[in-house]
């Protein structure tokens, strides 16, 4: 238990803040920075990149990296920098949302199932078994597939598939936690004074679930943006012009010879972006004090 | 329990698992609500051509038929044929396969020292320069998409300094050298995606074992530190890191599917995409099928060999 409660709480915010980024080890102050970088580019963006997103002829086509386009620009002369700027939040709201649906529902199949045992237990694992047996970007596809001609390129599908790719994984950690924390004694108590399944859960098991909880929610918002990225590289993912940082990698891959700029700038955008998640991840893990294994699938 | 019971309990969930796996495929892709005619076909398919799929397909028989069907073609090897050429999928897949099991054995092949070396030198130079290093660049490359990566390969090796093709064609005509020259940067990509993980996890497990008192031990004796490390060090620090080693070959089933499609080599995981993009459903329902169970053999294997090795489980 973290030395918190009762007489940190009214020391103000700020203070808070300047105690935690002091006590945060280096690598998590460094993932800090960069997450940082992207949440104001990703919420500013929009509102000074140089170019519209889908903007022709904003500088000669495959004019490659220069001052006026750091990323250099596309077939149709779109400024690749100022589509990488555009696409921050997209990638970031797909990403989170997904994980933070997947969470909610992998936590509450979780801790349901190890609370009340039995023959639900079993049934429930069976299923996060199997879904967990196919591999995640199989998974993704093939849900993808399910949905049909009618939704591909809806945000909301990319959005339920991260969910539904991460939820079974979470669910499996929280069932594990669940089945730990039901044998400590003020589980019983509750029970005993006659607490139903889902409040004993929301009151007892979810509080003492946090840790884990947290640390899954980082380490699989960490993989998201690459998932995300992944989907669109295939061409399951958004539609163009969306600028989807996978879909701009894919869109200028043929293109590597003449202008190998448009590639790796959005590289770097997401690449950097994984980074800075999977510092915080490991940073808040040990601060946690738990181990954690940064991309384990 | 004896450990004869104990596999064949681990056996009859594997077998269990599949069948739930079986069920979810087949639910997902043919019993969802929506006509999957029409799905299949797009939106704008003439009735006609509807007509004629839905007749193919047997969608006038109840679903739990078509499934048993469906099932029991798969068990007995015939998952049936390709809604688009007309061929038996056992034939589409076949070549397919032999391709991505070549592009595999070669991959962790490249695995192996890859993962070896590195933590290796790590444990050596213990929080010096070098080890920090490593510990950067492990970061940094486990944050690298394995699209993205194939990429920058692809960048380096055959824009800049052309040494290999940029499509990597093969087929049962090519001799060993062509699918050596053709599997080499693929193969390198799988394999460095893999040992990232590895290599991060034992280096901690190794320096943990270089702290223990029978090391110490061995150092005391005045052998060499290679020798410590390689004889005495590294036995204790692999088992964990064999636990990564069957997650990473459940990566790889996916991993494939990616890392094929960039460098255009024809194997398992771009028939996957390919199938998907043409929405061929007894193909896709074959190559799912078959991914999830390597993952389930995988872990099977990891199981029985715990049981095996480890005599404490056997009460379990």
């Amino acid at each position: 238990m973290p030395p918190s409660s009762n007489a940190d709480r009214r020391v103000g915010l700020l203070p808070r803040l300047a105690l935690f980024w002091r006590q945060a080890p280096l690598g998590m102050q460094i993932g800090i920075v960069i997450l940082a970088v992207h949440l104001v580019v990703a919420a500013t963006g929009p509102f000074w990149a140089p170019y519209g997103y889908s903007q022709m002829r904003a500088g000669m086509p495959l004019s490659g990296a220069s001052w006026a386009h750091p990323f250099g620009t596309d077939q149709l002369g779109r400024d690749i920098f100022s589509r990488v700027v555009h696409g921050g939040h997209i990638v970031l709201a797909l990403a989170l949302s997904g994980t933070l649906l997947g969470l909610a529902a992998g936590a509450v199949i979780g801790l349901w199932s190890g609370y009340v045992g039995g023959w639900i237990d079993e049934v429930v694992q069976r299923l996060i078994e199997a879904l967990i047996s196919i591999p995640f970007l199989v998974l993704a596809l093939m849900a993808i597939a399910t949905a049909g001609p009618q939704w591909s390129g809806n945000p909301v599908l990319i959005v339920l598939v991260v969910a539904l790719v991460y939820a079974p994984r979470i669910a499996r950690m929280a069932r594990a936690s669940a089945v730990e924390i039901a044998t400590r004694d003020h589980v019983t108590v509750a029970r005993l004074r006659g607490e139903g399944a889902f409040s004993v859960m929301r009151r007892e098991l979810l509080p003492n679930a946090t840790g884990v909880l947290l640390v899954e929610f980082a380490l699989r918002a960490g993989y998201a943006p690459v998932l995300v990225g992944s989907l669109g590289f295939l061409g399951f993912g958004l539609r163009p012009p969306t600028p989807e940082w996978g879909l701009i990698i894919s869109e200028n891959r043929a293109l590597l010879i003449v202008s190998p700029a448009t590639v790796i700038g959005p590289g770097l955008a997401l690449a950097s972006l994984v980074v800075g998640l999977n510092l915080f991840t490991e940073g808040l893990a040990r601060i946690l004090g738990r181990t954690v294994r940064l991309g384990a699938q | 329990m004896t450990i004869p019971i104990l596999v064949l309990r681990r056996v009859v969930l594997a077998a269990a698992t599949l069948l739930i796996v079986s069920l979810i495929v087949f639910g997902m892709l043919e019993v969802l609500p929506g006509d999957v005619a029409s799905r299949v076909l797009g939106r704008d398919a003439t009735p006609e051509a509807l007509a004629t799929l839905r007749a193919r397909l047997g969608l006038d028989l109840p679903a739990w038929q078509r499934y048993l069907d469906w099932l029991g073609g798969l068990l007995s090897g015939d998952p049936g044929v390709s809604l688009v050429s007309g061929r038996p999928v056992l034939d589409i897949l076949a070549p397919r396969i032999f391709n991505t099991l070549a592009l595999a054995a070669y991959a962790f092949a490249l695995y192996l020292p890859l993962t070896l070396l590195p933590a290796m030198a790590q444990a050596l130079t213990r929080d010096r320069a070098p080890d920090h290093a490593l510990s950067v660049l492990t970061l940094v490359l486990l944050s690298l998409p394995d699209f993205l990566l194939a990429t920058l390969f692809m960048l380096a090796f055959v824009v800049t300094f052309p040494l290999f093709p940029a499509i990597s064609l093969v087929d049962q005509t090519s001799g060993l050298l062509e699918y050596l020259h053709a599997m080499t940067l693929p193969a390198v990509t799988l394999a460095i995606v893999m040992a990232v993980y590895a290599v991060r996890m034992l280096r901690d497990n190794l320096i943990e074992v270089l702290e223990s008192d029978y090391v110490r031990m061995a150092e005391l004796k005045g052998l060499s530190r290679l020798r410590v490390l390689w004889r005495h060090a590294l036995p204790n620090a692999l088992v964990p890191t064999l636990n990564v080693t069957g997650l990473n070959l459940a990566y790889l089933v996916g991993g494939v599917v990616v890392v094929e499609r960039v460098f255009s080599y024809p194997g398992f995981g771009s028939l996957l995409v390919d199938s998907l993009q043409l929405r061929d459903l007894p193909v896709i329902e074959a190559t799912v099928m078959i991914a999830a169970a390597v993952y389930v053999a995988a872990n099977l294997i990891a199981d029985v060999a715990a049981i095996l090795l480890n005599p404490r489980l056997r009460r379990g």
